[in-house]
């Protein structure tokens, strides 16, 4: 277990580096990072299942300027955890998926803050090393930059150790307290979750020229699937 | 046009525009990561000048923030601006006023083509194939992104260090407002199909064809509804709370 979570908080520190400070080559994102951490926690697809929900979630909500969008990596590093220990415990019924990618909010927003308090430390960082180099330091630069990538990796470390934690917590010791009945009830929600993901998607890419094309691919594919199911 | 600047020099800058938000802070947002990633090229130019060296970093510590890969373009605009100040050539000041001038303008064409169009066409893609295997949705989000992300960053740092009129040149050849056009319309045929092949998934567990009807119908009102409260700046981390407070209420009952 203790190798698990030592994975978790490595995955942790790459991945939140991606997210904000290096590369930026998608890592980070929720599909990513909940498969891992289904992998991780002893199963993959539980992890992909989660991740490729969670993934279209948040698109809507845009990286721009000085706003931050809430944390889904925090989401997925939770969802993606809960979700395996889940699979090899409860089993992962469309309740406990539902209730799972429900409860992921708080760490979303949770994650959110952090990040908005480990952006204001840099402001100070960024601030020693404006005063540095008045003081002919050149190569404070440097070391303010490495400062900055250091508190975003140990602080990714950091949230991952304790979503996974929580993710590992709620599973074993809140979905076992609902019994398949209760969990039967929760999932009439399940429906909804993917077609807010759709809305998403929708909302990043509406143009006059692609509002049709959305409603009308849907339809396609829904009708296609109607039409399987008559044929076979 | 060639640049002093050494191969050695010129990689580190591009290895190191890649961290251009590795300090990002509400004051100065990326100066500290824009000052990290010219400073092999400020050594270069200024060997054996001190004092013009640091007035060099001084000038990079002021306020920047840009889509973080397009800032390649500048980064390597300003590394061919910095060269023609050590030579003598141009005012200091004008690095200023182009970064100043070129970062507002590109980071609105970055955030609209990257997070905007590429990012929701890469990622629904991913979520759609990750159905039949979680690898190889994977595999299709980060090629899909990156297959786009690093050739882009590649050339307009290219284009930057061939001066100003290099990256106006690039920033034409790239037509990124067509490019951005034609993702936002694969993202919403992907987001269609993600959306139909949910609710059709529904439907294959049985009913009338008037069920189906209602069942199609009701999802892409759901859509439509989500998608307005979207625009009214409602987060989805509101619909989702409602949501859970809806299925609290569904258990209690």
């Amino acid at each position: 277990m203790t190798l698990r979570f030592a994975l978790a908080a490595l995955l942790g520190a790459a991945c939140y580096l991606d997210r904000t400070a290096a590369f930026q080559i998608m890592l980070h994102r929720p599909l990513v990072v909940a498969t891992l951490m289904g992998a991780i926690f002893g199963n993959l697809t539980a992890g992909a299942q989660v991740g490729a929900v969670l993934e279209l979630l948040y698109l809507a909500r845009l990286p721009v300027g000085a706003s931050i969008p809430p944390d889904d990596t925090g989401a997925a590093v939770f969802a993606g955890t809960a979700a395996a220990v889940a699979s090899s415990s409860i089993g992962l019924d469309g309740g406990s998926f539902t209730a799972l990618i429900l409860l992921s909010v708080p760490f979303a927003e949770l994650g959110r803050v952090i990040d908005r308090y480990v952006r204001k430390v840099n402001g100070r960082i960024a601030h020693l090393t404006a005063e540095a180099v008045d003081r002919g330091d050149i190569r404070a630069v440097e070391h303010g930059l490495l400062a900055g990538l250091t508190l975003f990796a140990i602080t990714g470390a950091v949230l991952a150790l304790a979503f996974s934690g929580a993710g590992m917590a709620v599973s074993k010791l809140l979905l076992s307290r609902f019994g398949p009945a209760s969990r039967q009830e929760f999932s009439a929600l399940q429906p909804v979750l993917p077609l807010l993901g759709a809305a998403s998607v929708y909302s990043c890419s509406r143009t006059e020229r692609t509002a049709a094309v959305f409603y009308l691919t849907m339809a396609a594919v829904f009708g296609a699937m109607v039409f399987f199911r008559w044929v076979v | 046009m060639t640049t002093g600047l050494s191969p050695s020099g010129r990689r580190r800058v591009w290895l190191r525009q890649f961290l251009i938000q590795g300090c990002w802070n509400y004051e100065g947002m990326q100066n500290v990561g824009f000052a990290y990633a010219i400073l092999p090229a400020l050594r270069e130019f200024y060997a054996g000048r001190p004092d013009e060296a640091l007035k060099a970093v001084k000038r990079h510590l002021e306020f920047f923030n840009t889509q973080p890969a397009m800032g390649a373009v500048i980064v390597g605009a300003s590394v061919r601006l910095e060269e023609r100040v050590a030579a003598g050539e141009v005012d200091p000041r004008s690095i200023g006023t182009f970064k100043v001038g070129l970062m507002g303008s590109l980071g609105a064409i970055g955030d609209a083509f990257f997070w905007g169009a590429l990012r929701p066409m890469a990622s629904a893609a991913g979520a759609i194939l990750a159905l039949l295997h979680p690898l190889l949705g994977i595999a299709t989000l980060l090629i899909l992104y990156n297959a786009a992300h690093l050739p882009m960053r590649f050339r307009a740092f290219a284009a930057g260090m061939e001066g100003q009129e290099g990256a106006v040149g690039w920033l034409k050849q790239a037509a990124l407002n067509v490019k951005t056009e034609d993702r936002k319309l694969a993202a919403a045929v992907l987001g269609g199909a993600y959306g139909g092949a949910y609710i059709g998934r529904y439907a294959l567990q049985g009913g009338d064809a008037l069920h189906t009807v209602v069942l199609f119908v009701l999802g892409a009102a759901m859509v439509r509804l989500f998608t307005a409260l979207f625009r009214k700046a409602v987060s989805p981390s509101d619909i989702l709370s409602f949501l859970f407070l809806l299925g609290v209420l569904i258990l209690w009952d």
